[in-house]
């Protein structure tokens, strides 16, 4: 039936279904020019100068480049180092706090709400608030630790080389955990009571259940949140800039800064575009892998 | 059926209509602003600098007639928004300010006008010898000798900050050498292990090694001071000169005498350790003297002294930092540009800058009774200004500050020693001079 109806409105004039077709076009086409303008147009452009330096010659100098850059390197080093222990931890967390507030329990909802809100600050606001925090002399973490008796003095925590990767894991940890809680919780919700029932009813224990009812369950979910993630930590910037802005030294210089210093600091846009590729081309392998895990369990 | 609904749809026809009318009023109004003759297009950097030409040219205005349209950028945004706008000859300004590390790569680009034609005009035949010569050299390109691309506005000079309190209560000799520094501060952190205004400890010395520029600032007074330069007459880098390791080693130890977290601080923290009083000394930029009579900012009003930059193998010299105007390449209004800049940069607008809060260039103006009693540390920074230097003239300078800036973080957060630092800088800063040739 549903089929029958627009086709038989098809058959029935011709001259209706011309002007219909062009006012479609008409009213995609601001869409489709903007979407060529601000979004083609700048990737094949962006794809031309990654294969120029300053010369303007074609070559491969820029991809070459690569593999010598220490500072590119380590970047990329630092990337992956943010990456996987920041999803790690926020999946961690994030599974533990929706697997409890999915519970039934009082005050469910105002915990729900309230574990929603550092997603909603932008991350300038919360790279700031964290600078002010974590500051070594007149911060509030630790003024908080000195209240405690902690000696504080070697606790400096941006400007440590080997705290200041931790520094801006935990600000990313306290913001995007949330995302991690929303997917998995809304994961979580979607699972029916039957396989739980049959589970019960066939004496399974808890650890049991879980491991064998809901993680399999809720697979779906955990992927697309990890794979979401992912692609977020890799091109991190904002509150790196705003807390450490790389430093001290290099320590949490990743990719995505250096790429903004090359092109908008050094002016060579060529260098800075085969980096974006690169970070792109690695974002979207490792997403393709998650898309696989995907695919697989619902083949 | 449907289209009859879509098309009788209201709010659709509204939209399309309002679509229509803002095409058709941007069009408009970007003819209107072409057929204008008198009007100007500044770029500024928003801050204390930018104000100061902002309400300059609201006077402008007023007695001349001339629009003047200001686009403000914070700092961070300035140059790249500069460098793009005028790198696609878009013509959107007339005039820009410029801080003076980024003038060789314009410069080099060949996007400014030169200022000799449109001097000659006027019956000059180069800017007046009212200004300071380390300024206006910065304005050449080459340095000092080429030509002039742009006229210096803001006179910033790096200056010795130190609690004269402090060095009179322990006997110690005003710091007219880093050897004089080091023992300052070595005596007032040991003594003053309770002496900040609200308690706790006073530290000897504060300083910015965050990578970048702020450690690269704070660290060229004593790079020079100890002999050691960043290219030879080659043009090959020379940091990791035995003076220039001697130097970095020489910062390392004044950073023991420092606040915990040094190597992350830039100008803020470093101001703020002034003014508590929780630091003695420091280099410092003369944007910050005022903060410290301040009651509400400062819990050291009175005992702050801004001197010259101390000594060491080579007299003390400071780092310039001048903030310039320039006139794109390709400006329509050049002309009109070059009216408002020879304006805005004579004594009597400049002297009106100066009680806004921008130091000088000229030094008619810093000599000025009237503002040497408003700002007693005038004759100091004229003294520091006329001594300076610039920052190394190369096109590749942000780069080169970036990557030395990283190395000097990285000695001083304890992440490598000295020796491994400067030849690991040095040999960067090689790889990017071979680059950009």
């Amino acid at each position: 039936m549903g089929t029958e109806v627009p086709r038989s409105e098809h058959a029935h004039s011709e001259a209706s279904s011309f002007t219909d077709r062009t006012l479609a076009y008409l009213l995609i086409a601001p869409t489709v020019t903007v979407l060529l303008a601000l979004s083609i147009y700048p990737l094949i452009y962006s794809i031309r100068i990654s294969f120029q330096t300053g010369s303007g010659h074609a070559t491969f100098e820029n991809f070459t480049r690569l593999f010598s850059d220490q500072f590119f390197l380590s970047a990329l080093l630092h990337t992956f180092v943010y990456a996987a222990i920041a999803l790690t931890i926020e999946f961690f967390i994030g599974l533990g706090l929706a697997l409890l507030l999915n519970e039934k329990m009082r005050g469910r909802n105002a915990f729900r709400a309230l574990f929603l809100l550092p997603m909603m600050l932008p991350p300038v606001v919360v790279g700031v608030v964290w600078r002010l925090m974590l500051n070594s002399n007149f911060g509030a973490l630790n003024g908080t630790l000195k209240g405690f008796g902690v000696n504080t003095e070697a606790l400096t925590w941006t400007a440590s080389p080997k705290l200041a990767m931790a520094s801006v894991i935990m600000a990313d940890v306290w913001q995007w955990t949330p995302f991690m809680f929303l997917i998995l919780l809304a994961g979580l919700q979607a699972i029916p009571q039957e396989p739980y029932e049959a589970a019960l009813i066939d004496g399974s224990n808890a650890w049991r259940t879980f491991r064998h009812v809901t993680l399999p369950l809720l697979k779906p979910a955990i992927l697309i949140a990890l794979l979401l993630r992912t692609m977020d930590l890799l091109r991190v910037f904002d509150h790196i800039f705003i807390l450490t802005e790389g430093g001290p030294g290099f320590a949490t210089e990743t990719l995505s800064l250096y790429i903004y210093r090359t092109a908008f600091r050094f002016s060579n846009f060529g260098y800075a575009a085969a980096m974006s590729f690169v970070l792109l081309l690695i974002t979207n392998l490792i997403s393709a892998g998650y898309i696989r895990l995907l695919e697989a369990r619902e083949a | 059926m449907k289209t009859k609904r879509i098309a009788h749809r209201p709010e659709l026809i509204v939209i399309l209509l309002a679509l229509i009318l803002g095409v058709a009023l941007t069009l408009g109004s970007c003819q209107s602003n072409s057929s204008r003759g008198k009007s100007l297009t500044l770029a500024i950097n928003s801050g204390v600098e930018g104000d100061a030409l902002k309400q300059a040219a609201k006077d402008y205005e007023t007695q001349t007639g001339v629009h003047i349209n200001i686009a403000e950028l914070p700092y961070a945004n300035l140059f790249e928004k500069e460098l793009i706008d005028l790198q696609s000859h878009t013509g959107a300004y007339d005039l820009i300010m410029l801080d003076d590390p980024w003038f060789p790569k314009f410069a080099s680009l060949d996007v400014l006008s030169d200022l000799s034609p449109l001097l000659k005009k006027r019956g000059m035949d180069k800017p007046d010898d009212d200004f300071a010569a380390t300024s206006l050299a910065l304005c050449r390109n080459p340095y000092q000798t080429g030509a002039l691309y742009a006229l210096p506005y803001v006179g910033n000079s790096q200056l010795y900050f130190y609690r004269k309190d402090l060095f009179e209560k322990h006997h110690l000799n005003p710091p007219a050498t880093w050897d004089d520094v080091l023992t300052a501060a070595k005596t007032i952190s040991e003594q003053e292990t309770n002496g900040a205004p609200g308690g706790g400890k006073v530290y000897g010395y504060v300083m910015r090694a965050a990578q970048g520029n702020a450690a690269v600032a704070d660290f060229m007074p004593i790079f020079w001071a100890f002999g050691g330069e960043m290219f030879d007459a080659g043009g090959q880098p020379t940091v990791n000169s035995p003076e220039g390791i001697a130097a970095l080693k020489f910062m390392i130890e004044l950073g023991k005498y420092s606040p915990p977290g040094y190597p992350s601080f830039n100008s803020d923290e470093v101001g703020a350790h002034l003014l508590q009083g929780t630091a003695a000394m420091s280099i410092n930029w003369p944007a910050w003297i005022s903060s410290f009579s301040d009651s509400a900012k400062s819990k050291v009003i009175g005992k702050m002294e801004f001197g010259q930059l101390p000594a060491g193998k080579n007299p003390g010299r400071a780092e310039i930092g001048n903030w310039l105007i320039a006139i794109p390449r390709e400006s329509k209004n050049a002309d009109a540009a070059m009216d408002f800049l020879l304006w805005a940069t004579a004594a009597e607008q400049m002297k009106l800058s100066a009680q806004r809060g921008n130091p000088p260039t000229r030094k008619s103006v810093f000599n000025d009774p009237q503002l040497v009693a408003r700002f007693p540390s005038y004759p100091a920074q004229l003294r520091s200004l006329e001594s300076s230097r610039p920052r190394p003239r190369t096109p590749l300078w942000n780069e080169i500050e970036n990557a030395f800036g990283i190395y000097l973080s990285k000695a001083n957060s304890g992440e490598l020693p000295a020796e491994d630092a400067m030849n690991q800088a040095n040999a960067e800063i090689k790889k990017i001079i071979e680059r950009g040739k």
